[in-house]
């Protein structure tokens, strides 16, 4: 057993509180993602479960023993943190193996070990390098090499593919669950980027203003946002968010926009007449030539292709502005003017203005 | 719409390193911008576009070749005299003025009437999203909001040609999103003439009419992102543009009663007579050696004569992406919908003839997109 359970943890600094209560659990082998914007405390988090801070109030477990007073030594946990921490004196392929040589392992093992995931993380041709000869990002690759070569039980990521470039930063989002999957490692992986946090988590924490605002796996946190602000983090283009007020109607629950009024799905009877903030993201509109039944008439005003698909500026008769985007890249200029739009009933979000959060659809 | 706003015309620009050899950083470059036309110069840090734009304001001298605006040559001309309004920089805006002065400061030196200078700043503010930030000094506002007071105050001129360097690079993700797409409709309605850096191709791609892609002071291409996308000029932009990027492979090629494209320790695509077009076939002619390449969104899977170990596969919400190892390397298919593999099993891949792009082993060159020759 390598779980990690973080219980009601707090952490204050003289700036202020960091974390209030938090708590989290990690089952074996699994993989979250922590993600939130810059300074939610994400790396603070990192260092209380390695011990190299000590939490304010609550307890931290890992495989099911309380190490909250442990020395980090006596943990078990690998790291590969922001500032690579590498040892200046040692080749790349030293660095990486100075986790193993701590423990004893014969030389042709370590060497194999060191060089099978050097390939897999793509610095197999500067092992022999000084860490001034490696750039950034080959690094942060020794460093995250370090981390993974002991496969330890507990594993610690902060950010590990931030200063790599684009390109290699896409493979290695490609490649790096594999890799810890066959460590069998418990990780916790800190990132800044909602797609990779999507891409390596079984699961994903939240962290926003000083507590998780949802953890869950990442279709449920895409498609169901706890709050206004998860919905905001999680998508490209970012979900289109607007105020509107459901009004009751012979045929249930109604929202206007732009002139027309649309049908919620079932179990929002409770808002009628309630202001809500109504969330759509733009994959779920479509844009049609022609009118529907419940379509919304827009002026397409700016059509701009996203990879494969186009997004599409569209502008109400009441002014609001949305974004929808299709799949595929249909030539453009046919589509500028008048057009009407039809949203995806189901897929609609709605969130109470004042707390943010999510309302759930209730049961007949 | 066929006169061009802007020739240039073998154009090279040697920099004169103190002590290192000198740098060149672009060469021979041939190019037209049509009036009313968005161009993008897109290339990765060192690629020449920024030489380039800076020559065309007028910052850098040419070391080779002419600049034509507006059919005269402005070689020799100082910037303030070409009728260029920029936005980049180096060319920031005056401290002690406000922003809103700062914008309408090139209005009033063209003695527009103080009502229209008044509804310019409003108009452009108002799209750019900077209202609140009118009254504040540059040195109180921020980065992103120093970037889009520098783009208005370009926008309000009136000018032959706008040039701007990253117009939305410090934005954040909702913000950019909107804004390039409200910065288009006012280009395009105005008819105004603009040519921008990016290393974004995103940006390239959401505001530019053509896009030139740029690589070691070298144009690679000058074309539309469609053209791009489906008919890339060599490897270089075939492997740049399009994210994830094309899949590509060395295979050794057999043009006989079948064509086999058959990658080194790795699947054979084949392909009757029938579905490789003639000229595809004349195109690749006598060749052993091509690499062949396909974009991630037309990998076919479940059918096809390539067999591969899925590596990963990930949903990021409104798209799934999809890696398996062929010959060694990873091979992306993308899909709008998510992908029903699990991780270590093995999944039929194909490419559909009208799908692939077969280059020349040794030039990089492209031979052919799909169906037709290159």
């Amino acid at each position: 057993m390598a779980n990690i359970e973080i219980r009601s943890v707090s952490k204050e600094f003289k700036t202020g509180k960091v974390l209030d209560r938090i708590s989290l659990s990690a089952e074996d082998g699994e993989i979250v993602a922590i993600f939130g914007p810059s300074g939610s405390g994400k790396t603070v988090l990192l260092r209380l479960v390695a011990g190299v801070e000590q939490p304010d109030e609550g307890r931290i477990l890992l495989g099911g023993r309380d190490v909250t007073d442990q020395a980090p030594e006596t943990r078990s946990v690998g790291m590969a943190f922001q500032n690579f921490a590498l040892f200046p004196h040692m080749s790349a392929f030293d660095n990486v193996a100075s986790a193993l040589t701590a423990h004893k392992v014969p030389r042709d093992i370590i060497r194999a070990k060191v060089e099978k995931v050097a390939t897999l993380l793509k610095i197999e041709h500067v092992l022999g390098h000084a860490p001034r000869e490696l750039s950034n990002g080959q690094k942060q690759r020794t460093a995250l090499a370090r981390a993974l070569v002991a496969e330890p039980k507990i594993l610690l990521l902060d950010d590990p593919l931030r200063n790599v470039d684009a390109k290699l930063r896409y493979e290695m989002r490609l490649e790096l669950p594999s890799l810890l999957k066959a460590s069998g490692s418990t990780v916790l992986y800190v990132t800044q980027d909602y797609k990779e946090a999507m891409a390596l988590g079984d699961r994903i924490a939240v962290l926003s203003d000083r507590d998780f605002a949802q953890i869950a796996r990442p279709a449920e946190i895409y498609g169901g946002p706890a709050t206004i602000n998860v919905a905001s983090l999680f998508g490209d283009p970012t979900i289109n968010l607007m105020p509107v007020e459901p009004l009751a109607s012979s045929a249930g629950q109604k929202i206007g926009i732009g002139g027309a009024a649309l049908s919620l799905p079932p179990g929002y009877a409770h808002m009628a007449g309630k202001p809500c903030v109504l969330g759509l993201r733009a994959e779920n509109i479509f844009v049609e030539d022609t009118a529907s039944p419940e379509s919304v008439p827009v002026e397409v005003v700016a059509v701009t292709p996203l990879n494969e698909r186009t997004l599409l500026l569209l502008r109400t008769n009441d002014g609001r502005e949305i974004l929808a985007s299709e799949a595929g890249t249909n030539e453009a200029p046919r589509r500028h003017g008048a057009a009407f739009a039809r949203f995806d009933a189901e897929s609609v979000l709605l969130f109470d203005p004042a707390s943010g959060r999510r309302i759930a659809p209730q049961a007949a | 719409m066929s006169e061009a706003a802007l020739t240039i015309k073998s154009v090279d620009k040697i920099y004169e390193g103190r002590g290192k050899g000198p740098v060149h950083a672009v060469k021979n470059l041939d190019m037209d911008v049509q009036r009313g036309e968005i161009v993008a110069l897109l290339g990765s840090s060192g690629c020449g576009k920024t030489s380039t734009l800076r020559m065309i304001a007028g910052f850098e001298e040419v070391t080779r070749g002419d600049i034509v605006l507006e059919g005269r040559r402005v070689n020799q001309m100082p910037p303030a005299r070409r009728k260029v309004a920029m936005a980049f920089e180096g060319y920031s805006l005056y401290p002690p003025l406000t922003v809103r002065d700062n914008i309408a400061f090139a209005l009033k030196s063209a003695r527009t009437s103080a009502k229209d200078v008044q509804r310019s700043v409003a108009d452009v503010a108002h799209i750019l999203e900077i209202e609140p930030i009118l009254d504040r000094y540059p040195s109180s506002i921020s980065g992103g909001e120093q970037q889009r007071a520098s783009l208005a105050r370009a926008l309000v001129r009136q000018a032959d040609l706008y040039l701007l360097d990253e117009p939305m690079g410090q934005l954040e993700p909702r913000l950019r999103a909107v804004l390039r797409g409200r910065l288009k409709s006012l280009l395009v309605d105005r008819r105004m003439t603009a040519i921008f850096v990016t290393h974004d191709q995103t940006e390239a791609n959401a505001l530019a009419d053509r896009v030139a892609v740029m690589e070691g002071g070298v144009l690679q291409q000058f074309a539309s992102q469609k053209d791009l996308r489906e008919r890339p000029a060599n490897l270089f932009v075939a492997t740049f543009v399009g994210e994830p990027p094309m899949n590509v492979f060395e295979a050794r090629v057999s043009n006989g009663d079948r064509v086999q494209f058959a990658i080194e320790n790795g699947p054979t695509l084949d392909f009757s007579d029938s579905e490789v077009s003639a000229k595809v076939r004349s195109a690749i002619g006598r060749r052993e050696k091509v690499v062949i390449g396909v974009r991630p969104h037309a990998v076919r899977l479940g059918v096809g004569s390539g067999d591969a170990r899925v590596v990963s596969n990930q949903w990021l919400g409104d798209q799934s992406h999809l890696a398996m190892e062929v010959a060694g390397k990873l091979m992306v298919a993308v899909s709008h919908a998510p992908i029903p593999a699990k991780v270590g099993e093995h999944l039929q891949f194909g490419v559909s003839a009208s799908d692939l792009h077969v280059f020349d082993v040794s030039t990089s060159e492209a031979l052919s997109h799909g169906l037709e020759a290159a």
